[in-house]
């Protein structure tokens, strides 16, 4: 395991974040992160941008939608 | 049968915890499925093999809300939000049994919702920009991180963090529609790259572009909001 520096780091910080293949080893990104505060700042930030996203954009669909649907899908099936 | 389990399981997004309601049914569902495929019970077997809206309708309407949130920031509207996931709830019946059971029934829908998005909705409402923009080089685009001092990051953490759903919602609403797809497929759905690159029918690399492009200016675009409330405390930004 080694610190693969800054560049890399950044550069693959979302790949590393979310399990995704990337071009540096995972275990030397996180190396790098046990090491450098800058970049750990750098995933907060990502990390954070995710969640707040994932919070703002809940939506539950209104009800009457769901009747509507029910509906839409008994007509097609009995027009078959 | 298990297969069914795991794929719900690895579908987990990258903040597990943040809908665990939905998954939660989601696995009760498939739970109760296998137990019925296993078990002795062959008439409830064969009465689910009868009626294939009962089995769509168990196991597909459970992703109402997600996809009524995906059409909510597709068509930027309830009426043609609600109209974009009844024609996909519609059309996903339609090709029910195109479904193999077992595989990845979230990523099946979110592919219709946004092929019926695409040829039916995007057309009324395109933007004049679009096809064009992943052309765009960066600086055109603007880029947060390198107007952002690194003393400020967590400052930045904590910003969003506080930021208004409404204004992240306009932030998302307002970069290019391509660009959004992919953030909202990524870090609202927690879809893997390969999922998004088959939603979208792009390849990965477009879809690696694409969220990077759009996360860096809803960065840029949320950092403008703190710094005009003078939310963040420093906000040393070099430019601008």
């Amino acid at each position: 395991m080694t610190d693969c520096g800054c560049e890399k780091a950044r550069r693959d910080l979302e790949e590393y974040l979310r399990h995704e293949v990337c071009k540096t080893e995972q275990s030397d990104i996180a190396e790098h992160l046990a090491n450098c505060e800058g970049c750990r700042d750098e995933a907060l930030v990502a990390t954070t941008l995710t969640e707040v996203l994932a919070r703002a954009c809940k939506e539950s669909a209104p009800e009457e939608l769901r009747d509507q649907v029910l509906a839409k899908l008994r007509a097609v099936q009995a027009a078959h | 049968m298990f297969a069914t389990l795991e794929r719900l399981d690895r579908e987990a997004p990258l903040l597990a915890e943040r809908d665990a309601p939905l998954s939660g049914g989601l696995e009760q569902a498939a739970v109760d499925w296998r137990v019925m495929s296993d078990s002795t019970d062959q008439a409830a077997e064969a009465d689910r093999d009868q009626d294939p809206r009962a089995q769509f309708e168990e196991q597909a309407l459970p992703f109402m809300d997600q996809l009524y949130a995906a059409a909510m920031r597709m068509t930027r509207n309830p009426a043609d939000a609600a109209d974009l996931v009844q024609e996909t709830f519609v059309k996903a019946f339609a090709s029910w049994k195109t479904f193999t059971q077992g595989t990845n029934l979230k990523a099946w829908l979110y592919r219709i919702l946004t092929n019926t998005y695409i040829n039916t909705y995007r057309k009324k409402q395109r933007e004049p920009y679009q096809g064009t923009i992943d052309d765009l080089e960066d600086w055109q685009l603007g880029g947060a991180e390198s107007t952002t001092a690194t003393s400020t990051r967590s400052a930045e953490a904590e910003a969003i963090d506080h930021m208004p759903a409404s204004v992240v919602k306009d932030a998302l609403q307002s970069i290019p529609e391509d660009f959004r797809l992919a953030v909202y497929l990524a870090d609202v759905e927690g879809f893997a790259y390969q999922e998004i690159a088959d939603i979208m029918k792009t390849p990965i690399g477009t879809v690696m572009s694409r969220l990077h492009r759009g996360r860096r200016m809803l960065r840029e675009l949320l950092a403008d909001y703190a710094k005009e409330r003078g939310i963040t405390p420093a906000a040393t930004r070099s430019t601008k």
